[in-house]
């Protein structure tokens, strides 16, 4: 059987195209932005606020020499930031409540916290 | 910070050992001669220093989730070669794909795990008032999670070959599901797949942060809030491997007569 454009249809590449959704998350939606630095060893933010069942972009900027390792238990999120260097990581869309996030290479330091409201 | 390197090089290390002891013991019922092993730890940690190297450029590919992305296909590549390997656990199968499976294992694991090492201890080396306490610290969270996999081996080994094997190849339907849910995990942190509102919380139960909570994220990767397509996919991966290990713990057995 030979393949040309008559025995590709429209309807096949629309149901392409909707299986290919159905994977890839829908970016179209605008996601809002938070940024977040790192320098020394402290978040700046450590508080943000974000609404429930929103799904939020973190931009998180390491502004120190030494790698970060950007983790919460709560949001599921774990992600090596090098120095000087930034991360992106999605967070949500969220309960209500109250979701706490360290850097786990210094954790006694690094430490903030999500309000989701 | 001691104990913060302990408890963080533990995680790491377990994870790599539980593998590494889990294939060695079922490699030793095979018969199988351990110059992979040798091989598979070379291979993995040329490639871990690599990858420690350049994590800053990896991370920058792809719109800053290049990580995501290498560490995905990592944990997929461990997925598919490990359930081969419960798939082909036969003695009459070829011995030197069954080794090179197991190295590839091997050398894929100490590449993700290991560099994670690397580029903790590495930032340390500019602060000598820290470098000395999280060196001990990641010694001793070394030793702790090798003497697991210690532990874990010679169970393997002593316990009656139907047995052994069998608990080898349920650990190995659980390292593999493990695999699955971290990579998961990545895919939603990256926004590769839609992500949702988690299905339950059982952290009043099973607190990750809790000393179990972190053995059974090593072991299965445990997650007390896991999303519909995390369990989806987790219960998937244990039907499917689980099936394969059944038959071929069948095999073995009727192998052994």
């Amino acid at each position: 059987m030979r393949i040309d454009s008559h025995h590709i249809k429209i309807v096949d590449l629309i149901r392409l195209g909707f299986f290919s959704l159905l994977l890839i998350s829908p970016s179209v939606w605008a996601t809002p932005t938070i940024q977040i630095e790192i320098r020394n060893h402290l978040f700046f933010p450590s508080e943000i606020e974000i609404a429930a069942g929103q799904k939020v972009k973190l931009v998180v900027i390491n502004k120190d020499n030494s790698a970060e390792e950007f983790e919460s238990y709560e949001l599921n999120r774990e992600k090596v930031i090098p120095g000087n260097s930034k991360g992106i990581i999605f967070v949500g869309p969220l309960k209500t409540g109250e979701y706490p996030f360290f850097g786990e290479f210094f954790p006694k330091t690094a430490q903030g916290i999500i309000h989701v409201k | 910070m001691l104990i913060n390197a302990v408890i963080l090089i533990l995680r790491e290390v377990l994870e790599a050992a539980l593998i590494i002891s889990v294939l060695l013991a079922l490699s030793e019922r095979l018969e199988l001669s351990k110059t992979w092993f040798a091989k598979g730890i070379v291979v993995g940690v040329i490639g871990a220093v690599l990858y420690a190297d350049n994590l800053s450029l990896v991370s920058n590919l792809f719109d800053g989730i290049g990580q995501e992305i290498v560490n995905v296909s990592l944990y997929s590549l461990i997925f598919v070669l490990i359930s081969v390997l419960i798939a082909a656990f036969k003695k009459s199968h070829s011995y030197n794909l069954i080794s090179f499976f197991m190295l590839s294992c091997v050398a894929l694991s100490i590449v993700r795990e290991g560099s994670e090492i690397i580029v903790y201890i590495e930032g340390f080396i500019n602060i000598p008032d820290l470098l000395y306490s999280v060196l001990i610290g990641s010694s001793i969270g070394a030793g702790i999670g090798m003497s697991i996999g210690v532990f874990i081996y010679y169970l393997i080994i002593n316990l009656p070959s139907r047995y052994g094997v069998g608990l080898g190849l349920l650990l190995l339907v659980f390292i593999a599901a493990g695999m699955v849910s971290q990579a998961t995990q990545l895919l939603l942190q990256a926004d590769l797949i839609v992500s949702q509102e988690p299905l339950w919380d059982t952290s009043m139960w099973l607190s990750e942060h809790s000393l179990w909570g972190e053995i059974l994220f090593a072991l299965m990767g445990y997650e007390a809030t896991p999303t519909p397509i995390q369990v989806g996919l987790y219960i998937t991966s244990i039907a499917l491997t689980g099936k394969l290990a059944m038959n071929s713990l069948k095999s073995y057995q009727q192998k052994q007569g």
